[in-house]
C-alpha cells in the first residue's frame, strides 16, 4: 500500500483537469477501435470526413449517392466517409520495490510519480473517448483496472491508482510484457512507466510489444538519487528489490564511474527508443508534476 | 649505522597489534539503494578497480607498518658511521668586557646580540661537533666544557652576564687554542665580540662574529679622593671626563657623598676632549662613599658612574704604660685620631693589650715579657725586648729607610740622641719579620717586627734623651708608628679596577650578598665593597676606568653575518638521520591520510 501521505499527490484540481482536457494522446499507428470515437480508423463509416467513392450496388443507402456525379457522368456513385473509433490505451505501471525506493522518508517516490503521470494520461484518454486499461507489474503482471471509457470512469481509475496491490519480486519486464500481450484483446497504445532497472534488460520486452502490434510509449521514471547518489565512505549497500548486498568504499572516483554508468544506461534507453521508433520521455521525480505533464510529455510527443 | 637509543626498538612488539587492529572488521554504514545493478557494473566490469581494491587494503597495512617502522627508527637516533670519524671541535669565546654592555640602536645590548649569535652556533652541537664556551673579560673562564648536547651550552650562555671590567681577548684565544690541541678533527675558534681584537694568530681556525655599531660615548675615566697633606681632616676629589666621540658634548656631572647630592658640575667637552677637575676639599664624615654620575644618556652606561672612597680615619685606641712621659702624653692628647689611656707599669697585664690597637710601653718592659704569648701590638720605648748589653753614646743617624711606613714624611735631619740602648735584631727571628728602618751604623735605633697580624716597634732610645720630641718629625713618627701598629695604613688602598685581583690580608674578608670571600678578591662589577676585619671595616671602590672599554668607536661600521665555516656548513646541510626518518614518516602519514580520505586506502 502506498503511504497515505503520497496519495495527496493524486488529487487533481479542476483547473488542472481542464488543462488536461485540452490535450490529446498521440499514436503512431491507427488502431481498430471497438466503439465510435474520435480517432481515425481504416474503416469507413459515418463521420463527416469524406473518404472515397464506390459504385452503387443495390441495397446501398440512397442518401449516400452523389447526385452531382450522376448528373455529369450519368453513373451512380456512393460517397464513403471515414469511420472514427476509440483508441485502446494501456498503462503498464512498474510497482517493483525499486520504484518505491526513495532517498528520504518524505521524498516523492518514482512509483508516486509514475502513478500520477498514468492518471493524468488516463484522464486525457478518457476525455477523448478512448478506452483505458491499467496494469501494475513487477516480477509478473499484476491486476488490471479493467477497460474504462468516458470521463465518468476516471474515478474508477483513480481508485485503482490510489490503492495499488503489493507486488513482490524484482522487475521482470519481459515476463510482464509477454503476459500483457496475451491478456490485451485489442491492440493500442501502451505506456510503460518504469525505471527499467531490470538486470535482464528492457530491449526484449519492448520489442515483444511492438511484435504484438502495440504502440509502446516509454516513460522512464527516475529519481535524482539514482542519478547522483549522496552516499559516501565505507558502505554496505542493500538492493531494494532483493536481499543481495554489496560492500564497497564510495569515493569520488567510484561515484564518478557510477554516474557515468547510469548516464550510459539512460542514453542507451533513449537511443533504443529512437531507433526502434518508441516514444520516450524521462519523468524525473524532481520535475514538477504539472510541468511534466504539460511540457515534458508534449515535448516528448506523447501528448499534443 | 649506530643507534643511540636502541631501546626504541622495543616498541616493535606493537607491530602485530597494529596488524591485528587493522584486520578487524570495518563497521560499514548500511544503506539501501534502488538497484545494485550499476554498482556491480562499475565494480565488476572495471578490472583495474577490482584489482586495486584487493591491493589497497594490503597497501594501507603496509603504509601503516612502514610509518611505524620509520617512527621507531627516528626514535632510535641512528647515526651514520660515515660521519663518526669526522667530528670537529669548536670553542665559542664570548666577550664579557664592559664595552659589551653598550646598547645598540634597536635597544638590545651588544652582549645580548653576541649571546644570540653564540646560541645559533650552540645549536650546531652534535655527536660530530663538540662545542665549548669560554667567557673572556679581565680573566678567561670556561663557561661550558666541550659538549655535544646543546642544552648545557644554552644553559651556560644563559648564565653569562657581562662584567664591568676591561681586558683583552688574547688570553681567551690562547686558552681556546690549548683546549683544542688535544681534540680530534677540525678545530675552530669563534669569537663573539664587538670589534676584531689584535691577537696573535692561533693554531686553530678562528672566526670573529662582530656585533654592534660604532657609537659616541662619554665616560668618567678617573675619579678618586685623597686627604690633603696639609689638612688631613679634608680631602680633595679628582675627576676626569673624556669624550670618545666626534661631536662636542655638553652636560653635567653630579657628585654624591653617602648618597646625598654634594655638587653638580657642568662640563663642555670638545670632540675627543678631556676634562680634569679637582674639586674643593670635602668634609670627612659619614661612610665616605663618593659617587659621580654623568647626567647624559649614551650607549654605555657603566662608565657614566664612578665610585670613590674618602678614607675616613678612625680613632686608634692606645694604652700608654708609663711612669710619666710629658712628651708622649701631650702628643697623644693632641692627636684627634688617638684615644689613649694611661696606666702605671705595675698595673699593666699583658692580657690588656688585646683591647687596644696599640700598647706603648715607655721604659716599662715587664719582666720576662714574652711577645709570643702577648696578644696585641706594642711600641717599646727605651726598654725593648731586643735590647742587648751596652749603651750607645751619642749615636748618629746613619741609615733612614724612607720607604718604611714609620718614617713616611719624617725628616730626622739634625736630630741628636744623647744616648741609646744597644739593640739588635735577634739572630733566630723565627716567625718574626724584622727590619730596622733607623740605624746608627750597625746598631738599630728603631726595630720593627711583624708576625701574622701582630706588630711590634721598638725605640731603643729614651725620648727624654733626644731632641726628637722637639722636632716636627716626632708627632709624624708617633702617628705613623701608631697607625702602622693599628694596621690602618693597609686600608689606604681605597680603589681598584673591575676585574683586578687583590690579596686580602689575613682575617680580612669581603661579603658579597650571602658569600664571604677571603684570601683573594676579584670584583667584576663596579661599586663599593666592604673589606672587613675583626676590628675594622673599610670601603673599596671598584671602577672600570679603561679607555679601551669606553671608546666604542672601534666597533665595525656595520654588523655582518658571520661566514659559516665549511665544517659548520656540512653540519647544517647534513640533516640528522633521525630527522630524515621522522620527515619520511610524516610525509607517509600525510600521504596515507590523503589516500584514506580519497578512499584510496581502507
Amino acid at each position: 500500500m502506498v503511504p497515505a501521505a503520497h496519495d495527496d499527490s493524486l488529487i487533481f484540481d479542476s483547473r488542472f483537469l481542464a488543462k488536461l482536457e485540452r490535450l490529446y494522446l498521440l499514436s503512431r499507428k491507427i488502431f481498430r477501435g471497438h466503439q465510435h470515437g474520435e480517432r481515425k480508423s481504416r474503416q469507413t463509416g459515418s463521420s463527416l470526413e469524406f473518404a472515397d467513392y464506390r459504385n452503387y450496388t443495390p441495397g446501398d443507402d440512397l442518401r449516400m449517392i452523389d447526385w452531382n456525379i450522376y448528373g455529369r457522368l450519368d453513373r451512380l456513385f456512393v460517397k464513403l466517409f471515414e469511420q472514427e473509433q476509440d483508441l485502446p490505451v494501456y498503462f503498464l505501471i512498474d510497482a517493483s520495490a525499486s520504484m518505491r525506493w526513495s532517498p528520504g522518508p518524505e521524498a516523492l517516490t518514482k512509483f508516486d510519480q509514475a502513478r500520477r503521470v498514468a492518471a493524468s494520461l488516463a484522464y486525457i484518454a478518457l476525455a477523448n473517448l478512448d478506452r483505458v486499461n491499467m496494469f501494475y507489474f513487477s516480477g509478473e503482471l499484476g491486476a488490471a483496472s479493467g477497460m474504462c471509457r468516458g470521463k465518468g470512469q476516471f474515478h474508477t481509475l483513480l481508485q485503482f491508482v490510489k490503492y495499488p496491490p503489493v507486488l513482490s519480486g524484482a522487475t521482470r519486464l519481459l515476463q510482464s510484457a509477454r503476459k500483457f500481450s496475451q491478456e490485451a484483446k485489442r491492440r493500442g497504445v501502451v505506456f510503460v512507466l518504469s525505471d527499467f532497472f531490470d538486470p535482464a534488460g528492457y530491449e526484449e520486452a519492448l520489442r515483444l510489444l511492438r511484435f504484438h502490434q502495440f504502440d509502446a510509449q516509454v516513460v522512464h521514471v527516475l529519481d535524482p538519487g539514482d542519478l547522483d547518489p549522496s552516499v559516501r565512505g565505507d558502505l554496505q549497500l542493500f538492493d531494494a528489490e532483493s536481499d543481495s548486498f554489496l560492500e564497497l568504499t564510495a569515493d569520488d572516483s567510484l561515484l564518478h564511474e557510477y554516474r557515468s554508468a547510469v548516464e550510459t544506461f539512460t542514453s542507451d534507453l533513449r537511443n533504443f527508443c529512437v531507433t526502434q521508433r518508441f516514444g520516450h520521455v524521462t519523468a524525473s521525480t524532481e520535475i514538477g508534476f504539472e510541468d511534466l505533464v504539460l511540457r515534458v510529455l508534449r515535448r516528448g510527443a506523447i501528448v499534443r | 649505522m649506530t643507534f643511540l637509543h636502541a631501546w626504541a626498538f622495543g616498541f616493535a612488539g606493537l607491530a602485530p597489534v597494529i596488524a591485528l587492529l587493522y584486520f578487524m572488521k570495518v563497521r560499514r554504514r548500511r544503506a539501501t539503494v534502488s538497484t545494485l545493478m550499476f554498482w556491480q557494473r562499475v565494480l565488476v566490469e572495471n578490472p583495474r578497480r577490482t584489482a586495486f581494491r584487493r591491493l589497497r587494503q594490503l597497501l594501507s597495512l603496509l603504509l601503516h607498518l612502514l610509518i611505524f617502522a620509520l617512527i621507531l627508527l627516528a626514535l632510535s637516533r641512528p647515526e651514520s658511521a660515515r660521519f663518526a670519524g669526522q667530528g670537529n671541535s669548536t670553542v665559542l669565546i664570548l666577550d664579557l668586557r664592559a664595552r659589551m654592555q653598550a646598547i645598540e640602536s634597536d635597544g638590545t645590548s651588544r652582549f645580548e646580540k653576541a649571546r644570540l649569535a653564540a646560541g645559533d652556533y650552540a645549536r650546531q652541537a652534535g655527536p660530530q661537533n663538540a662545542i665549548a664556551i669560554l667567557s673572556a673579560a679581565a680573566t678567561t673562564e670556561v663557561a661550558a666544557p666541550f659538549s655535544d648536547d646543546e642544552k648545557p651550552l644554552h644553559d651556560a650562555l644563559a648564565q653569562l652576564i657581562p662584567t664591568d671590567s676591561g681586558g683583552d681577548l688574547d688570553a681567551a684565544v690562547k686558552l681556546a687554542d690549548e683546549l683544542l690541541v688535544s681534540r680530534p678533527g677540525e678545530k675552530r675558534i669563534v669569537v663573539f665580540t664587538d670589534a676584531e681584537p689584535k691577537i696573535q694568530s692561533p693554531k686553530s681556525e678562528i672566526e670573529f662574529v662582530a656585533v654592534g655599531e660604532p657609537h659616541d660615548n662619554l665616560a668618567i675615566t678617573r675619579f678618586s679622593a685623597r686627604p690633603l697633606l696639609n689638612s688631613p681632616q679634608t680631602s680633595e676629589v679628582l675627576l676626569e671626563l673624556r669624550n670618545f666621540g666626534d661631536k662636542p658634548a655638553r652636560g653635567s656631572v653630579e657628585l654624591y657623598l653617602d648618597d646625598a647630592l654634594l655638587d653638580v658640575k657642568p662640563f663642555d667637552l670638545k670632540p675627543d676632549g678631556r676634562l680634569v677637575t679637582a674639586s674643593p676639599a670635602l668634609p670627612r664624615a659619614g661612610h665616605g662613599q663618593l659617587r659621580a654620575r654623568l647626567d647624559v644618556k649614551d650607549a654605555l652606561a657603566v662608565d657614566n658612574e664612578a665610585f670613590a672612597t674618602i678614607p675616613v680615619p678612625r680613632k686608634t685606641h692606645v694604652l700608654l704604660v708609663t711612669r710619666g712621659n710629658w712628651f708622649l702624653e701631650k702628643m697623644l692628647g693632641a692627636d684627634e685620631l688617638v684615644a689613649f689611656e694611661l696606666l702605671g707599669p705595675e698595673s699593666f697585664k699583658k692580657e690588656m693589650a688585646a683591647s687596644f690597637d696599640a700598647v706603648v710601653l715607655d721604659d716599662a718592659l715587664p719582666p720576662n715579657f714574652d711577645l709570643t704569648s702577648a696578644p696585641g701590638n706594642f711600641l717599646f720605648v727605651k726598654q725593648t725586648p731586643y735590647n742587648v748589653d751596652g749603651i750607645l753614646d751619642q749615636p748618629l743617624v746613619s741609615d733612614v729607610d724612607t720607604q718604611s711606613p714609620l718614617l713616611r714624611l719624617v725628616t730626622l735631619q739634625n736630630v741628636t740622641f744623647l744616648r741609646s740602648n744597644r739593640a739588635a735584631i735577634p739572630a733566630l727571628p723565627g716567625e718574626w719579620k724584622f727590619s730596622a728602618p733607623l740605624r746608627s751604623f750597625e746598631n738599630p735605633l728603631i726595630i720593627t717586627a711583624e708576625r701574622g697580624g701582630q706588630r711590634v716597634a721598638a725605640f731603643s732610645f729614651d725620648l727624654a734623651e733626644t731632641d726628637l720630641p722637639l722636632r716636627v718629625a716626632f708627632p709624624l713618627l708617633m702617628s705613623n708608628t701608631l697607625q702602622w701598629l693599628a694596621g690602618h695604613q693597609e686600608s689606604a688602598r681605597a680603589s681598584m679596577h673591575a676585574g683586578e685581583s687583590i690579596a686580602l690580608a689575613p682575617g680580612q674578608t669581603v661579603r658579597i650578598k650571602d658569600a664571604t670571600i677571603a684570601g683573594a678578591f676579584r670584583p667584576v662589577k663596579n661599586g663599593w665593597y666592604s673589606l672587613d676585619t675583626q676590628n675594622s671595616s673599610s670601603s673599596l671602590a671598584v671602577n672600570t676606568f679603561d679607555q679601551r672599554e669606553s671608546d666604542l668607536r672601534s666597533a665595525p661600521m656595520s654588523s655582518h653575518r658571520p661566514s659559516v665555516p665549511a665544517a659548520a656548513v656540512r653540519q647544517l646541510t647534513r640533516i640528522p638521520v633521525w630527522m630524515g626518518f621522522a620527515v619520511a614518516a610524516f610525509v607517509l602519514f600525510t600521504l596515507e591520510w590523503w589516500l584514506f580520505h580519497r578512499r584510496r586506502t581502507e
